[in-house]
């Protein structure tokens, strides 16, 4: 009997293969007490690892989402990249047409090996490319939508409603509201960057304006 | 050490624990403020989480005495919360105030803040002094809002309204003065208010397309500066990139100007806004273009689309390289294309709010003192 190598067993252990690997090893396992075992011990080790991870300091704690925004920008910014040097680049020639059947091949290979790809891809990592995906698809196509009120998520935005104003910045945001009771209230907008409501307290009489502006430029 | 306890206690309450919310606020005033807190009572602090983000609602009631021996007539707080926003930052301001030396007043600061999960524990929200206006028009502070500009408008008009209330009672008595009173409140009830998102840079959502709308300006005869054109890029729900042009007819120089922004849409609806200022030195006769980048955008509400049509241009501010102001008058004012969608002034919010409560003695009471 073949056994797996050492290193399938281990991304096995940690739940890192990909879907087709996973499944072979599993038929492996249910017929190798051998490899059960070693795969039981890598499990337990990683546990304990995880366990000291824990313990570290926060100091040495990697921020991950901090990671994944900026890769995420890194691939807007390439995507940026393209379409302002897509601007400037000559008309292509024009390019020979590909028949039916050649392209069917094209389509059919390029099937394959996305679904290759995917399937090799271990779970996390799947999930995480698709999520990465599906933020940029949202925020690239939330500008085509019509009609669309929401703006473009990679703004600073202030906004100004009758219940409250609001600075957003990405998943950031500080609103300065007033209690339900108040009278009179009324919105205001400047255009060097500041919105404001003010409102006129129900029980003390007193005007006050609250508001909200950009940061510097 | 202060600074280290804050950090601890804010971490004790990320951890699960509750604590104030003062704990997440720090005050800070200068030593020789014309004001001092007497008394700051913080709230509970809700947290609420919202996806990889956690929602805290922060709410303050201070109570500030004027330390000083001029009477205070408007303040502006700074309100800043760096990991929040870094840069953002929000003020909260009280006009139409006559507080005299050793009496206290009222300020109070409602804050949400939305901040990731992994947002660093030092202390979120700082509060400190912009400025104070006094009643001989003195200013105290560092100003980093322009708020001695602004509170000098809204003292400039307190002054032009409760100047007019005056004379109503004076001319017609208190029944003549109940009538402007009840007019007042019948223009607030009526007067259309939108909701406004405000964009910096020109990037449009929709796609209607874009088209070029020129203002009309209403011309407000003792106004010290004249609009001489102006357009905007219109479409649909959107307005962006307005451009003015804008002359001095005065015989003195200006520092800064501001022109209120009046939006006609497709049914017939007005509604101001929003103001296009600008910081100029328009020295008299001179010519001056004004220029935003700016996208404002109204989204829909109770149903009704928005699509505006056209644009008016009013001048609503001016101050002279002097420091002075100059603002429109009551006559202005009384045009019917601005008595439709602009607001009262502070003041004339607050008395009418006074003769709502407690009747037409307290308001007559009230204008007696000034």
């Amino acid at each position: 009997m073949k056994h797996p190598s050492p290193v399938q067993l281990a991304l096995f252990a940690g739940g890192d293969t990909g879907r087709l690997e996973r499944w072979l090893v599993s038929r492996h396992l249910a017929k190798c007490v051998e490899c059960q075992a070693e795969v039981e011990a890598l499990g337990s080790a990683g546990a304990e690892l995880h366990a000291l991870a824990a313990e570290a300091p926060p100091d040495l704690n990697v921020n991950w989402n901090r990671l994944t925004e900026e890769m995420t920008g890194n691939i807007r910014v390439g995507l940026a990249a393209g379409e302002a040097i897509a601007a400037f680049d000559p008309p292509a020639a024009r390019a020979p047409r590909l028949r039916w059947n050649a392209a069917m091949v094209l389509a059919g290979a390029t099937a394959v090996f996305a679904v290759a790809f995917w399937v090799s891809l271990p779970q996390p990592q799947a999930a995480h490319l698709l999520q990465s995906l599906n933020r940029i698809r949202t925020e690239r196509i939330g500008k085509l939508v019509p009609g669309h009120a929401a703006p473009a998520t990679d703004e600073v935005m202030l906004e100004a409603s009758s219940s409250a104003i609001e600075l957003k910045d990405h998943d950031r945001a500080m609103s300065l509201t007033h209690p339900a009771s108040s009278d009179a209230v009324t919105i205001s907008i400047s255009l060097q960057g500041s919105a404001g409501v003010r409102y006129v307290d129900a029980d003390t009489g007193q005007v006050t304006t609250n508001k909200v502006y950009y940061g510097e430029p | 050490m202060a600074s280290r306890n804050l950090r601890l206690l804010a971490a004790l309450f990320f951890a699960g624990t509750p604590v104030p919310a003062g704990v997440l606020t720090k005050i800070d005033l200068p030593k020789d403020s014309p004001v001092v807190v007497r008394s700051a009572e913080y709230g509970e602090l809700s947290e609420t989480a919202r996806g990889g983000a956690m929602l805290l609602d922060l709410h303050a009631a201070l109570s500030l005495q004027n330390a000083g021996p001029r009477r205070i007539h408007g303040i502006t707080l700074l309100v800043t919360a760096q990991d929040v926003t870094p840069g953002g930052k929000g003020s909260v301001t009280v006009t139409s105030l006559d507080v005299g030396p050793d009496e206290t007043f009222p300020v109070r600061i409602d804050l949400r803040l939305l901040r990731p999960l992994q947002a660093s524990n030092n202390v979120p929200v700082m509060i400190a002094l912009d400025g104070i206006l006094f009643d001989d028009l003195s200013f105290y502070g560092p100003d980093r809002l322009s708020s001695r500009r602004s509170l000098t408008l809204a003292e400039f008009e307190a002054r032009r309204d409760r100047k007019y209330f005056k004379s109503l009672l004076a001319e017609g008595g208190t029944e003549r003065l109940r009538q402007q009173i009840l007019e007042s409140m019948t223009r607030q009830a009526d007067r259309p208010s939108v909701d406004v998102q405000v964009v910096r840079g020109g990037r449009a959502t929709n796609f209607e397309a874009e088209k070029q709308v020129q203002f009309a300006f209403l011309r407000l005869p003792d106004a010290p500066v004249d609009p001489v054109g102006g357009m905007a890029r219109i479409a649909g729900n959107e307005a962006r990139a307005p451009r003015l042009e804008v002359k001095n007819r005065s015989d003195r120089p200006i520092r800064y100007l501001e022109i209120g922004w009046i939006l006609h849409d497709h049914n017939g609806r007005d509604f101001l806004a929003g103001s296009v200022p600008a910081d100029v030195s328009l020295a008299p006769g001179q010519k001056s273009q004004m220029l935003d980048n700016v996208t404002l955008k109204f989204p829909q509400r109770d149903g009704q689309p928005l699509a505006i049509e056209a644009m008016t241009g009013f001048v609503s501010s001016v101050q002279f390289a002097d420091g002075s102001v100059w603002i429109p008058s009551r006559a202005d004012l009384a045009a019917p294309e601005l008595q439709r969608v602009v607001a009262p002034s502070d003041e004339e919010q607050r008395l009418v709010q006074l003769y709502r409560k407690k009747g037409m003695r307290a308001l007559v009471a009230e204008l007696g003192k000034f």
